[in-house]
């Protein structure tokens, strides 16, 4: 037994060297611990002995058996067996717990139990349907991925075709800066006018120029302006336009151009042509609102300027208030129109109810407006907008047109300076004219055989009338008349004309027969186709005009008489003619322009040549009163017959 | 596809620069869409390929993983091919310059016509208008009316 004990040494755990580094380190080699001491150990274990030992235990079991089979104990053998048995076991349970314990240990080598065919088929029938199920879910992911790519190349086409569409009619911008913004392509809409934006001018850009383009919610394009960004230009009369509250007629155009923002909801509703449509009508109230905001600017650059037709009395931001001629004051100012289309739509209902009852102040504005000679301050306020429009854009045509012509733009520019002194001008000029002619057509209504005949002339600044007499034909016949001019042609006017042109704010009256100093001193004649020119006031020009009128009566009389062949002169404004020796009659015309009847009124005057010492004893005078044109002939026509019986009597003495 | 013309030019700076930069952009567009039509192409082989049931049940699972991610590859590869042709949309718009400027001249004379239009119609208003007052003048002045009136 002791000879079979055989005794193996294990290494002692003393540390040993591995190596030594050239610079002196020395290295041990890792630490062996208990766990890997145990693994190695079993490791080594050798079963070939075990079952070696066991064979040939058996074979001396058989024969041990065979021999002394009588004298041992027969339990003997399996109580070996026993021990064998669990030895072995217990040799399998501690490799079993080591196995447990870690995963060091590999089995070299396991043979599976080959497959059943069943198996193998079920096998592959569920693999299969694994993959079926994969391909399945592939299929899903690509419709679903194929669905979203159509949706993005559907947005796509709406956002691009409604970009090209905004194109047509806008610079649209590319920014690649923007351009890694998700929400945005970097898109923007460019408002400026580059051509207004010259250094020389002026012109800063305004804030709106540059307008984003966004997507929104559905992929569709969006234009983000804000809400209040926006101006209205108003204009109007200090006193008499409310300043702060905004006239209808924008209320009006707000209220269409509010909506057009439009909601989410209605968006995906909304055709694209309409949204398009409603995009550039925003774009559009973006567009007026920067030129509001351009002419506002070049008026408030221009009040800093001296002109002759204004005086600031007030300038805020966003406002300014001058006087002009004619004791009217008109404010201009930059109102902000955009508003909240929500509180816009709740607003609508209330203006309306509201406007019923505005309706009867803004007729007596308006009457008050006409009393004081005031125009339609929307037709001023367009045509402050054309004037500028024509400035600005005009000259940025001229020059696009002809850039090498420096001179013509310079002289352009000096005619243009004034702009705001124009626009006072010519609205001053507009009040005076309308003074003018309400004196005028006083005058006229109160003179029956008096026409008023307007002559528009398309300039702001001038304006002009004329006052027409149409006087009745003579009685003489053509043929027989004495006073014939060389072509062959009655030198009789049928028709005379007082022309009253204004200018700025001088009235000019331009006639025949003129009452004037000349006319006084030559009382023989009177020239019927001299046009005298002459300037007045307002204040004289009803008195002027019906003197003017009156004069021109007597001329006619004059004339006509002198083509019966009486003898007759004219003095101012009367007619004489001698009857007799000595004694004359004559017409006298007087001119009153506060008579509500008639203005031009007739006295026959008598006078008595032969007593020298006249006044009131001799002269008798009769008022005839306000004769018509036919009326006043036929006096005359008894005046020369009576001249001619008297002349008649005479030579009978 | 792009515009080249104007390259041939050669002799100013910057016109041949930008034909050089727009000849760049071209092969680098024509790159990407190579790339991405031979990465559709290859994820597509891939999951047709990977269609046969295999033997071991584990490589059947692996395969499905790299299904996923095959096809995951296809539709981005499709994706960028999208975000190509957008990008192409976009330069045609903004660099179709013959066209815009074909576009504005039309619109110039358009707004030119529609002016004189304008013009002619607001011309001819003033005429009517004063030929109105002129007639309506000559029977209120020639009326009876007027002498009732005061």
């Amino acid at each position: 037994m002791d000879s079979d004990m055989e005794i193996s040494l294990d290494r002692l755990p003393i540390k040993r060297l591995e190596s030594i580094e050239e610079n002196g380190a020395e290295r041990f080699p890792s630490d062996v611990d208990y766990d890997d001491k145990r693994v190695s150990l079993i490791r080594r274990i050798d079963f070939a002995w075990a079952l070696e030992e066991e064979d040939e235990l058996k074979k001396k079991k058989q024969k041990k058996s065979s021999k002394d089979s009588v004298e041992q104990w027969k339990w003997k053998g399996m109580v070996e067996n026993l021990q064998l048995a669990h030895q072995e076991l217990t040799v399998i349970i501690d490799l079993i717990d080591t196995v447990q314990a870690n995963d060091a240990v590999t089995v070299a080598g396991m043979t599976r139990p080959k497959p059943m065919p069943n198996e193998i088929l079920s096998d592959l029938a569920v693999s299969t349907a694994t993959k079926l199920q994969g391909y399945r879910n592939l299929g899903n992911y690509f419709k679903q991925s194929a669905k979203a790519l159509e949706q993005k190349i559907n947005r796509e086409a709406r956002f691009y075709g409604a970009l090209i569409r905004l194109q047509r009619n806008w610079k649209v911008k590319r920014q690649r800066m923007l351009a890694s913004n998700a929400s945005n392509e970097g898109f923007t809409i460019d408002l400026s006018d580059s051509s207004l934006y010259d250094p020389t001018s002026g012109f800063r850009p305004s804030t709106l120029s540059t307008i984003r383009v966004d997507h929104d919610s559905a992929g569709m394009l969006a234009i983000n302006v804000p809400q209040d960004s926006w101006y209205s230009l108003r204009f109007g009369y200090v006193g008499l336009n409310p300043i702060g509250n905004s006239n209808e007629s924008d209320e009006h155009i707000d209220s269409t151009t509010g909506h057009d923002i439009p909601g989410t909801s209605e968006k995906l509703s909304a055709s694209d042509d309409k949204y398009v449509k409603e995009t550039h009508s925003l774009l559009r109230e973006v567009h007026k609102s920067i030129f509001a905001e351009q002419l506002f600017d070049m008026l408030n650059r221009e009040a800093f300027n001296e002109g002759v037709g204004f005086n600031i009395s007030g300038l805020r931001e966003n406002f300014m208030e001058m006087s002009i001629g004619q004791g009217a004051s008109l404010f201009v100012s930059l109102h902000p129109s955009g508003k909240n289309p929500s509180i816009k739509k709740s607003e609508s209902a209330t203006l309306l109810i509201e406007s019923s009852g505005r309706v009867e102040p803004a007729e007596g504005g308006d009457y008050r407006l006409k009393k004081l000679g005031f125009p339609n301050r929307t037709s001023y306020e367009i045509y402050l907008q054309q004037i500028f429009h024509e400035h600005a854009f005009g000259k940025a045509k001229d020059q696009l047109k002809s850039k090498s012509i420096r001179a013509s733009n310079q002289t352009e520019k000096d005619s243009n300076s004034g702009l705001l002194d124009h626009f006072c001008l010519s609205l001053t000029h507009r009040i005076f004219s309308n003074r003018v002619l309400v004196h005028l057509e006083s005058v006229v209504c109160k003179v029956p055989y008096l026409h008023l005949i307007s002559h528009p002339t398309w300039n702001s600044r001038t304006s002009s009338w004329t006052v027409f007499m149409t006087v009745p034909p003579s009685i003489i016949p053509q043929g027989r008349s004495e006073t014939q001019s060389p072509d062959g042609k009655r030198n009789l006017k049928t028709q005379f004309r007082t022309k009253v042109v204004v200018k700025d704010d001088c009235i000019s009256v331009e006639a025949e027969c003129t009452p004037n100093v000349v006319g006084l001193l030559k009382s023989s004649s009177c020239n019927l186709f001299s046009i005298n020119k002459y300037e007045c006031d307002v204040a004289d020009l009803p008195v002027m005009i019906l003197q003017q009128v009156a004069s021109q009566i007597v001329c006619w009389l004059l004339e006509e008489a002198r083509t019966v062949g009486t003898k007759a002169s004219r003095e101012f404004l009367s007619l004489s003619l001698e009857i007799v020796e000595g004694e004359r009659v004559s017409l006298v015309a007087h001119v009153n322009p506060e008579d509500a009847k008639g203005c031009i009124s007739w006295w026959l005057v008598m006078e008595n040549g032969c007593t020298e010492e006249r006044e009131g004893v001799s002269e008798s005078r009769k008022l005839l009163g306000h004769l018509s044109l036919d009326v006043l002939y036929s006096v005359l026509m008894d005046l020369i017959n009576l001249c001619g019986t008297g002349r008649n009597a005479l030579e009978r003495l | 596809m792009m515009n080249k013309g104007g390259g041939s030019g050669g002799g100013s700076g910057p016109t041949a620069a930008a034909a050089a930069a727009a000849l760049q952009k071209q092969k680098a567009l024509l790159q990407r869409v190579d790339t991405d039509i031979t990465s559709v192409v290859d994820n597509f082989n891939q999951i047709v390929n990977v269609a046969r049931v295999s033997d071991p049940p584990m490589k059947n699972s692996q395969e499905a993983y790299m299904m996923e991610m095959r096809a995951s590859r296809l539709v981005q590869a499709a994706d960028s091919l999208l975000k190509l042709v957008s990008e192409l949309k976009q330069t045609a718009i903004f660099s179709g310059f013959a066209s815009l400027n074909d576009h504005v001249e039309q619109r110039i004379a358009e707004f030119d016509q529609e002016a004189e239009k304008t013009n002619r119609l607001l011309a001819r208003i003033a005429d009517d208008a004063s030929a109105s007052l002129k007639e309506l003048e000559s029977h209120y002045y020639s009326s009876a009316q007027r002498s009732t009136l005061d």
